[in-house]
């Protein structure tokens, strides 16, 4: 139940207690009123506590304190909600900072968080929700009329005093509906938070996948130019026919229209990117890295995701503060024991069936109360449809996470594949191409066809990598935007692509993986990681 | 030189007995010697049976014998061998004891021959004696002149020496794909009479070929035509040794041809003349002068000439592309083309790349890597710059003062003064006149 129901409730009920009466009756009326607030225990109680508690006044920071704190332990961002013209100006000099070097994904997040309007907008649910909270928690004004009739000679003379005694009455329920969706609000306020930026490290992963791809058909093209050129130079010198030239002309043409596509969309994905950072104009003009990060060096772990999501998921929490405030609503307080939602603790046996039990527990634990006490027809069952909403939640919870966690490793391992044995292997091939072009065995249009043909492993490489980190990015939203410090970090280099060339690493770059040739492709060669022309030098004028 | 150090250690040839397992089973039969130096062997010098002067095999050598109660007795083993073709280069071949092409079998006219061969080889095999006489059942054609010799087995054959010439033997079994692996060997019946048509140097060599890809060891047996390793007893320039004859000699040449296409050989600096056919010895009449002789599928030729003119002349097949090695046939003609602009934009995705063939095809010395186990197209490097040759290609070394029986190479010639090709010094007006004719010259009368 939320206070937007109890609100215009409340209203209702504190009709007015104002009547006609003397100045006496009014002084009697407001003994009677502290008399009668004597014999009732709540009101004592509900006026004892807004005394004692004094919280009814605002916050310094409009209640974003528990939204920066969770944010920044979610995400490691600091989220600012600018409230003033002098805030907005700092929010603004930051983000310029943030502007004047390459963005990487996590700056792309940092801005997002102090840039985006619709950010700040959700912020100032928190200010509204602050407001009806503190309007909550303040005992109504005390009114005071004084009414002069004049007629007949007689004079007589009305002064009314009243104050809005139900709302007294209600004044705790309300303030603690309100504290409660003030709390919700402010768990709203971080879920958006957590959402934008899984938006923004989406069109950031796009943006600059789409620029490597960008870069790869630009190599392509060249290779492709080259080609087209020289085979112009074969026609003009008697050695190609029209067909032959033609034939390498067709492919220049062709890669020129792949690669306006791929600018294409390339732009659009920036566009994409800007939106959900919220930049405009002059801030347009960013630069993004030339590659997506690296890989993770190993295979991401998180054995304990979904603890993790038991504990930080909005939705989790959500169904888990509903349950308490159902406990809360029906006065239950006597707890005789508790209950795991999970029925048993869940225990994590390796999916190869192996022998490594990863032993880690979730339990998600409420309590039972005593029920012997309550008046309420039907209270325990509603206590415990809340407690199956919970338990319905967490495992729906616990099945994306799983499906998240599935995903981003098998997209691991494709990314991993690509680098440790596809592009090796298509170096490998690229080396031998042009040892072949060395010895007269091959052709400049061998090689240039080869460049081309590196193209589709290496924009498979992109794809794979970039699958990855989008892996990644619903991953960590579906863990409530947090994950364990291990899984977080990350290679500060760049990875990915050979973009530079996928020939021009020659024998260096990716084509040596760092660890042993991969177990996985028997077809490697094992001297996959050697140089070429290293370990059989045939050489030419080297007889006799 | 390698070669010539080989030359002398192999006075004392390396003889390997076949393996111990097959000792008892194979008591009764002659060693098997075995050989896999590449070197050219010292003639072996008959130490029994009838006088003759031996022969030298390229690259190769002559099979020893066991006398036994009169009959010479050979003992040859079909298997796999590993030959090398070129410094820097082997090839997985099939071969007789322990190289491809087997050894050469001498023996005289009259004697009688038993010859053991045993079959190593994964499949079966038979020995055809080709250009022999003898009977029937001995021709070593399977199915059709005997049981093929399955793997393992030992089959003898036996004939008398009939008639004086050469010859050669080769399997006739799965023929094409046993040759294609490198199975043959040469054969010389020297002539009872040692004073008839006496020479000082008697080589002998089979023009064989392969086609072995690049970075790959062993030939594609199913090719029919385009092979890329054309050799000299299974050996490409510059693997060939040189033929060495002192100034004066009579020496002759005999080539058998045991590949799918006739080649053209050449000599320089000398006229010969072709004295034996595969059918015995030319009458002197018949004789037949040239610089130039093709030898043609499955033939056999004997060239005799007197190494008058010393010096370091040619002997090579005249068909060009067989004095190449590995190339690539589909590789476009890049003469006439200026790379410079584009060599740059290549250079920027592939910065190992270099522009050639602009203006032909030689490398002009330079050394670049390329794939493991193959031999650079154009190599071999003389007294006066890249010689750029490969494949059938190797030098006849005419000395004044080579030792009468000595065949090591006596190294690259040195010219007396004024007798090599040199860069005009004088003006050009000097010069003979080049009487072009007319532009216009060449359109009168031809009509395409
Ligand atoms: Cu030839």
């Amino acid at each position: 139940m939320t206070s937007a129901h109890l609100s215009p409730m409340t209203a209702a009920v504190s009709t007015s207690l104002t009547r006609n009466a003397t100045a006496s009756r009014a002084h009697r009326r407001v003994a009677y009123t502290a008399r009668r607030a004597r014999r009732t225990p709540l009101v004592i109680a509900a006026i004892a506590t807004l005394a004692l508690s004094g919280c009814a006044t605002f916050s310094d920071d409009g209640g974003f304190a528990p939204v920066a704190d969770a944010t920044q332990q979610r995400l490691g961002k600091s989220a600012v909600w600018a409230r003033d013209d002098a805030a907005s100006q700092a929010l603004a000099k930051q983000r310029d900072d943030l502007l004047a070097r390459p963005l990487d994904m996590d700056t792309a997040v940092q801005l997002t968080l102090l840039n985006h309007r619709g950010l700040q907008a959700t912020y100032a649910e928190l200010g509204i929700a602050e407001a009806s909270l503190v309007q909550a928690g303040r005992l109504p004004n005390p009114r005071f009329t004084f009414q002069r009739v004049q007629g007949g000679g007689d004079v007589g003379i009305e002064r009314t005093w009243g104050i809005d005694f139900v709302r007294v009455l209600t004044m705790p329920l309300a303030s603690r509906v309100e504290a409660r969706r003030f709390a919700q609000v402010q768990a709203q306020v971080t879920q958006a938070i957590v959402a934008q930026a899984t938006l923004t490290r989406r069109a950031w992963i796009d943006a600059v996948a789409a620029q490597e791809r960008v870069q790869i058909l630009e190599q392509t093209s060249l290779a492709t130019q080259a080609a087209s050129e020289l085979a112009d130079g074969m026609a003009r010198a008697g050695n190609f026919s029209a067909m032959r030239r033609t034939q390498e002309n067709l492919v220049y043409a062709d890669t020129a229209a792949r690669l306006a596509r791929a600018r294409e969309q390339a732009s659009a994905a920036r566009e994409q990117l800007a939106r959900q950072m919220g930049l405009w104009g002059q801030q347009l003009s960013f630069t993004l890295p030339q590659r997506l990060p690296a890989l993770p060096a190993t295979r991401p772990a998180s054995a304990d995701a979904e603890a993790l999501a038991i504990r930080e998921r909005a939705d989790v929490r959500a169904a888990r503060a509903a349950l308490d405030a159902t406990a809360s609503d029906l006065g239950l307080t006597r707890v005789t024991r508790f209950v795991n939602v999970l029925d048993t603790a869940y225990r994590d046996n390796s999916a190869t069936g192996s022998a490594s039990e990863r032993g880690y527990e979730i339990s998600l634990e409420v309590p039972l109360f005593d029920w012997g006490s309550t008046r309420i027809a039907g209270a325990e069952a509603r206590y415990r449809q809340s407690i199956d909403h919970l338990a319905d939640t967490a495992v729906a919870a616990r099945a994306d996470v799983r499906t998240r966690r599935a995903q981003t490793l098998a997209a691991w391992d494709i990314a991993e594949h690509y680098r440790t044995t596809l592009l090796p292997m298509r170096q490998r091939v690229s080396d031998e191409w042009l040892l072949r072009y060395n010895g007269m065995l091959a052709s400049v249009f061998d090689l240039l066809t080869d460049a081309r043909e590196q193209r589709d492993t290496v924009l498979g490489y992109i794809d794979a990598t970039s699958d990855y980190w989008l892996a990644d990015a619903a991953f960590r939203e579906s863990l409530g935007g947090g994950m364990p410090e291990s899984s977080l970090s990350r290679s500060p280099t760049e990875a990915t692509a050979p973009v530079a060339s996928p020939a021009s690493t020659a024998p260096s770059a990716p084509a040596t993986p760092p660890g042993a040739p991969p177990a996985t492709s028997p077809a490697a060669p094992p001297a996959t990681s050697q140089p070429a022309s290293s370990h059989q030098a045939q050489r030419h004028g080297g007889g006799a | 030189m390698t070669s010539r150090r080989r030359f002398l250690r192999d006075a004392s040839l390396a003889v390997v007995g076949a393996a111990a397992v097959e000792r008892t089973s194979l008591a009764a039969l002659p060693d098997a010697a075995s050989r896999s130096d590449a070197s050219t062997a010292k003639p072996l010098a008959p130490p029994n049976g009838r006088p003759y002067r031996p022969v030298a095999t390229l690259n190769g050598w002559t099979l020893p014998w066991r006398m036994r109660n009169g009959v010479k007795e050979f003992h040859l083993v079909a298997e796999p061998v590993v030959r090398e073709i070129a410094p820097g280069m082997q090839a997985n071949l099939w071969g007789y004891n322990g190289q491809s092409p087997g050894p050469t079998i001498e023996v005289v006219e009259g004697d009688r021959v038993r010859l053991y061969v045993t079959n190593r080889l994964p499949e079966a095999t038979s020995v055809h004696w080709h250009g022999q006489r003898l009977p029937n059942g001995m021709d070593g054609v399977a199915g059709l002149n005997q049981r093929a010799i399955a793997p393992g087995q030992t089959y003898v054959y036996e004939f008398e020496a009939k008639r004086p010439g050469t010859f050669m033997y080769h399997p006739h079994a799965d023929e094409m794909m046993q040759m294609a692996m490198g199975l043959m060997g040469f054969w010389v019946t020297h002539p009872k009479d040692p004073s008839f048509m006496p020479v000082d140097r008697d080589y002998v060599f089979l023009i064989n070929a392969y086609a072995i890809d690049p970075g790959t060891r062993t030939p594609r047996v199913n090719e029919m035509t385009d092979f890329n390793l054309w050799t000299w007893n299974s050996r490409a320039f510059p693997g060939i040794d040189p033929l060495v004859a002192r100034q004066g000699d009579r020496v002759r040449i005999r080539i058998g041809n045991l590949t799918m296409t006739n080649h053209p050989i050449h000599l320089h600096g000398h006229e010969f003349k072709v004295t034996g056919t595969d059918g015995g010895w030319v009458p002197p009449t018949a004789q037949w002068p040239e610089v130039t002789t093709d030898v043609a599928v499955g033939q056999m030729r004997a060239i005799e000439f007197d190494a008058t003119e010393p010096g370091d002349w040619a002997l090579h097949c005249h068909k060009s592309h067989h004095t190449m090695n590995p190339m690539g046939h589909d590789v476009p003609t890049m003469l006439g083309v200026n790379q410079r602009e584009i060599a740059k934009k290549i250079t920027r995705i592939i910065p190992d790349y270099m522009a050639m063939g602009e203006t032909g095809a030689s490398m002009n010395g330079m050394e670049m890597p390329i794939p493991e186990n193959t031999l650079p197209m154009m190599t071999g490097t003389g007294p006066y710059g890249p010689i750029e040759m490969g494949g059938m290609f190797t030098t006849l070394k005419v000395r004044q003062d080579l030792p009468r029986d000595s065949y090591r190479d006596p190294g690259w010639y040195r010219a007396p003064r004024g007798t090599v090709a040199s860069p005009w010094q004088g003006s050009t007006s000097a010069l003979p006149s080049t009487h072009r004719p007319p532009a216009s010259a060449g359109k009168t009368g031809v009509k395409s």
